[in-house]
């Protein structure tokens, strides 16, 4: 018997297989069936810029517009899971409640696809000082760093608040907050998957690739979020 | 999850340290103790990059982490002494009866468990008692572990008490707390108070164990003053609360009937041998059933197992019945409150609906069908509780409470039991 982490409900927990990629935790789930039902997988069709669920396979209207914006260089994301719901409660938990544990549950659900990427560098979206003050651990990071060797290379400015508390409209004017980690020392060449939880509008992820792009203008910069 | 800012009587909230905010009237404990959660009573397990521990299980409160401190503000606000009753309704003789105990009782400082059918006028019984605690100047809760139960409880509380100040308070609804003297609050709102309350009712104490709820336990032990008493309401009393009572350390008073006097709904029984839904359609029994209850123009709650199944029913169901105004619900549904107010008020002519409706809300006239009244989810007292959202009227006492399964189950036989038992007393 395992305690689900989601519902707190014991459930008998068989081998999984996405554990066995996980190194040094339990190898079986964290989630019961019931819950693992509720997170729904992005397919089978899906826009192919930024990776989110739809009817076809066209590139949706948001990217559009963002090729429009940064005339045509867009950012390639790639996303596993819909916000539905249950995604939906599971970052309320993890991000608002500070309930630190789950992000093996988001390491559960991320692995299988994280285990396919293939990069040089692999770099978290920053949380602000004051929230990892606030909250004791910067989220993505957390989820990130058992299944990836991860570079800080983005810091983020304080005061910048998070998206998560913001509307759309205020999400999309917000300002350039990340900045080069001035501890990161050295030059970076090759591809660069940048790593975040949820792709909303993608303006955070536009602009940590716009940041990393003015330092590093050689580097070729992707996406990977565990939904959209 | 927004930390109180003011500090309230009888509140308990969260400081990093201690600081000159602390004054005068407030203790201060560490937060978790020993490994256990000082807000919730749970043992905490989960660790913090920093390697500090934090409970997990009142996390929603605002996270409570070890090095945390917990104060707590224990000077008393003072409430005026006067009943502040306008409630003129009339009790029958056996709600009476129970009142009168329960007066007694509160006089005595005793705890006391009632046990009374579903439908039984449980609210009304408390009034008498409410009015003697407002008017001895007594702060009260009134706490409940559905949100939908207190929904219904504040607007009958504020009609029948026009005069004492009542708050309602439940995670769905941000609002800043005060200091009401009638708190109506979901049991898990209990969990910022520490001995604020005279007297403390505790309703629907069975929808979760009781005994295996260290969370509610521990509330219903802290939130209460030690001059305090208790009452807990139940229609099916937890197993812990009757052996209490056999001990003679908790008072009980029983109450059978429906305050209209009639008796409960029994059970019809539904056997299906193939399943009761094949290929996104309803087996044509389950069919026939659905359509008559709504032709017969009562409101009807279908009862599922399980939240996934929930879209399937529905398309199911809005084949069969195209004009039909049609809803689901469940916990997590955002929408939930409106879509029982709209039930409520007739502006939907089906719900289905999880176990979350299955006690405390009231539906005038409604039909029940459980689907799949076999299913693990279901306990004996679950199945009692939605029997008796049945008949709760007295111009309407009877109505179809139908129970369809494929395997007779050890809690649907107990069930019908326990419902023909009580309608004997
Ligand atoms: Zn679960
Ligand atoms: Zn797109
Ligand atoms: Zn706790």
């Amino acid at each position: 018997m395992s305690l689900c982490l989601f519902c707190d409900q014991p459930f008998t927990g068989d081998l999984d297989m996405r554990r066995l990629l996980l190194p040094g935790k339990s190898k079986t789930s964290c989630l019961c069936p019931s819950c693992r039902q509720q997170f729904a997988q992005i397919g089978p069709a899906f826009c192919p810029q930024c990776g989110r669920q739809q009817d076809s396979g066209e590139i949706c209207q948001d990217c559009q517009k963002w090729r429009r914006i940064y005339q045509g260089n867009f950012l390639h994301n790639q996303a596993v899971y819909c916000y539905n719901q249950a995604f939906h409660d599971l970052m309320v938990r993890y991000k608002r409640y500070g309930d630190y544990l789950l992000c093996q549950v988001l390491q559960e659900l991320a692995a299988p696809a994280v285990q396919k990427l293939a990069a040089d560098y692999y770099v978290p979206v920053p949380t602000s000082p004051e929230h990892r003050k606030k909250r004791g651990y910067d989220t993505v990071w957390e989820i990130f760093t058992p299944l990836l060797p991860l570079t800080p290379l983005l810091a983020k400015k304080a005061g910048a608040g998070a998206q998560g508390e913001k509307g759309k409209k205020a999400r999309m004017q917000a300002k350039q907050n990340f900045f080069l980690n001035p501890e990161f020392r050295g030059t970076i060449t090759g591809k660069i998957i940048l790593l975040d939880d949820i792709y909303t509008t993608g303006r955070t992820l536009y602009h940590a690739r716009d940041a990393i792009e003015t330092a590093f203008p050689k580097c070729q910069v992707e996406s990977f979020s565990i939904s959209r | 999850m927004t930390e109180e800012k003011e500090s309230l009587t009888g509140r308990q909230w969260l400081v990093d340290k201690v600081d000159n905010s602390i004054k005068e009237g407030q203790t201060t404990i560490p937060a978790i103790e020993n490994g256990i959660c000082q807000r919730c009573g749970s043992s905490c397990w989960a660790r913090l990059p920093s390697g500090f521990l934090y409970c997990r299980a009142c996390v929603g409160l605002g996270r409570l982490d070890e090095g945390k401190l917990l104060v707590r503000q224990t000077a008393g606000s003072h409430y005026p002494a006067r009943a502040g009753m306008t409630w003129t309704g009339q009790l029958q003789e056996r709600q009476e009866g129970v009142s009168r105990f329960l007066l007694e009782k509160f006089a005595a400082k005793e705890d006391c468990l009632v046990e009374a059918v579903t439908g039984a006028g449980k609210t009304e019984m408390i009034f008498p008692l409410l009015a003697e605690a407002f008017s001895r100047g007594c702060r009260v809760a009134i706490a409940t572990p559905r949100i939908d139960v207190v929904n219904e409880l504040y607007p009958r509380l504020v009609a029948a008490f026009g005069e004492v100040e009542i708050g309602k308070y439940h995670g769905r609804e941000e609002k800043e707390a005060a200091n009401e003297q009638l708190v109506i609050c979901t049991t898990h709102q209990l969990l910022k108070y520490y001995q604020a309350f005279d007297l403390l009712i505790i309703d629907e104490i069975d929808s979760f164990p009781y005994a295996g709820n260290p969370q509610l336990h521990f509330a219903a032990g802290n939130a209460v003053k030690k001059t305090g008493s208790r009452v807990f309401l139940t229609a099916t009393p937890p197993e812990d609360l009757l052996k209490a009572a056999r001990q003679g350390k908790l008072a009980i008073v029983r109450l059978n009937r429906r305050f209209h006097g009639y008796t409960l709904p029994v059970p019809r029984l539904d056997l299906y041998v193939k399943p009761f839904l094949t290929k996104g359609r309803l087996h044509p029994k389950l069919a026939r059933r659905i359509k008559m209850a709504a032709k017969s123009g009562h409101p009807l709650l279908v009862f599922l197992p399980r939240i996934a199944q929930m879209p399937q029913y529905f398309a199911a169901v809005k084949r069969l019945l195209p004009d039909l105004r049609l809803a689901t619900v469940y916990a997590q549904d955002p929408d939930r409150l409106e879509k029982v107010e709209k039930f409520r008020k007739g502006d939907l002519d089906l719900l289905l609906t999880t176990t979350i409706l299955e006690r405390g809300v009231t539906f005038k006239h409604v039909w029940v069908i459980i689907v799949a009244a076999d299913d693990e989810i279901y306990s004996a007292a679950s199945l009692v509780q939605i029997a008796g959202r049945v008949g709760r009227d007295k111009q309407d006492p009877d109505g179809l409470v139908l129970f369809g399964y494929r395997r007779y189950s050890r809690q649907i036989r107990s069930a019908v039991k326990q419902i023909k038992e009580m309608n004997r007393v």
